[in-house]
């Protein structure tokens, strides 16, 4: 009877301490979440935290995204103005149309037929007036001038690049149409003196809406290359 | 009645110094081992009250049920079924019920010690 009662004891023994265990450990895990969260609600909280972290990727893709649109149109808009400042792009705005001809008085035997056609050079000086006027964009015979275009004399034609021209010579400038007329047509001017003596035929008209097609020649770069901004030095 | 109370002393004392802490997702389920535990425990006291008292009984009743309840709570939270409510509300009442045995047995046997004593001393 008494070997019974004792195995029984040694049994609630040890079912008290392994209770004991439990507890104390329970209550001290307990305790240390309680200090650390303010509410039992984990599961709650975990799907805040789940919610604001969903949030925050969307906003934080969404931010990409715009920010990826906002470099696109800079980079389109640098673009479009290079294109424009280089010639690239056909242009449209207000300007003057000026058309050059060659003379058409009738000569006397011993007018030399050679003061009363336009020469290169004269178109060319022409032109540098207008640029010089403020002009943003020339085109002549619907031709664009691009940042390398030179002229040249081919016997009896002219050549801008390699392209040939005829008379009349229509030059097309898109900028402010008075500031250009006026510089042109300034007394004393390069058109006065080098254009009207002549005798040649110039037509001057302001326009309020031009189209300039886009500069057609070649833009390779076979010698130079892009350099840094401090210079070789 | 002097070696379950060495018992749980020990038993509080080595949790007491355990260098670890039950980890935080595993709580839910040592809460309601020790839901079974004290519900084991009051069923033994039941049936030693009742004189129906099985040692084996109740050492097995105490573990199996403890495990098996921490255990079942873990499966139905992987299942999505809060066993976990289930198992806290089985155990209170039974809990609750066994207490009431529990007591209204003392209570027949402090009365019966009384009316005996006081039969004695009429």
């Amino acid at each position: 009877m008494k070997i019974k009662v004792r195995s029984w004891q040694w049994g609630i023994g040890l079912v008290a301490a392994v209770l004991g265990l439990l507890i104390v450990l329970q209550l001290r895990t307990e305790l240390k979440i309680r200090a650390k969260l303010p509410t039992r609600q984990v599961n709650e909280l975990a799907q805040i935290l789940k919610n604001q972290q969903m949030r925050l990727a969307k906003y934080e893709s969404e931010i990409a995204t715009l920010r990826r649109q906002v470099s696109d149109y800079d980079r389109d808009r640098e673009i479009l103005r290079l294109k424009m400042a280089a010639g690239l792009t056909p242009l449209e705005g207000p300007g003057i149309r000026i058309t050059l001809s060659d003379s058409e008085k009738k000569l006397k035997e011993y007018e030399d037929p050679v003061f009363y056609i336009v020469h290169y050079d004269q178109l060319e000086l022409l032109i540098n007036e207008l640029w010089a006027a403020g002009a943003e964009a020339i085109a002549v015979n619907n031709y664009r001038l691009g940042s390398t275009t030179g002229f040249s004399c081919a016997g009896t034609t002219i050549l801008v690049d390699t392209r040939r021209l005829a008379p009349p010579y229509i030059i097309e400038a898109i900028g402010d149409p008075a500031n250009l007329k006026n510089a042109l047509l300034m007394p004393g001017g390069f058109v006065e003196q080098q254009i009207l003596s002549f005798n040649l035929k110039f037509i001057i008209e302001t326009v309020d809406r031009l189209w300039l097609p886009a500069y057609k020649g070649s833009i390779l770069f076979e010698h130079a290359t892009a350099a840094s901004e401090e210079g070789g030095n | 009645m002097l070696i379950p109370i060495i018992g749980a002393l020990i038993g509080i004392l080595i949790g007491w110094r355990l260098p670890f802490e039950i980890p935080v997702n595993l709580v839910k389920y040592t809460a309601i081992a020790i839901l079974a535990a004290l519900d084991a425990i009051m069923g033994g006291i039941r049936a030693q009250l009742g004189q129906k008292f099985l040692f084996s009984k109740f050492i097995s009743s105490f573990f199996a049920n403890t495990a098996l309840a921490a255990l079942l709570c873990y499966l139905g939270d992987l299942m999505g079924v809060d066993i976990y409510i289930g198992a806290v509300v089985a155990f209170s009442i039974r809990l609750f019920q066994n207490l009431s045995l529990i007591r209204e047995e003392l209570f027949d046997r402090f009365w019966w010690w009384r009316s005996g004593r006081s039969d004695k001393d009429m």
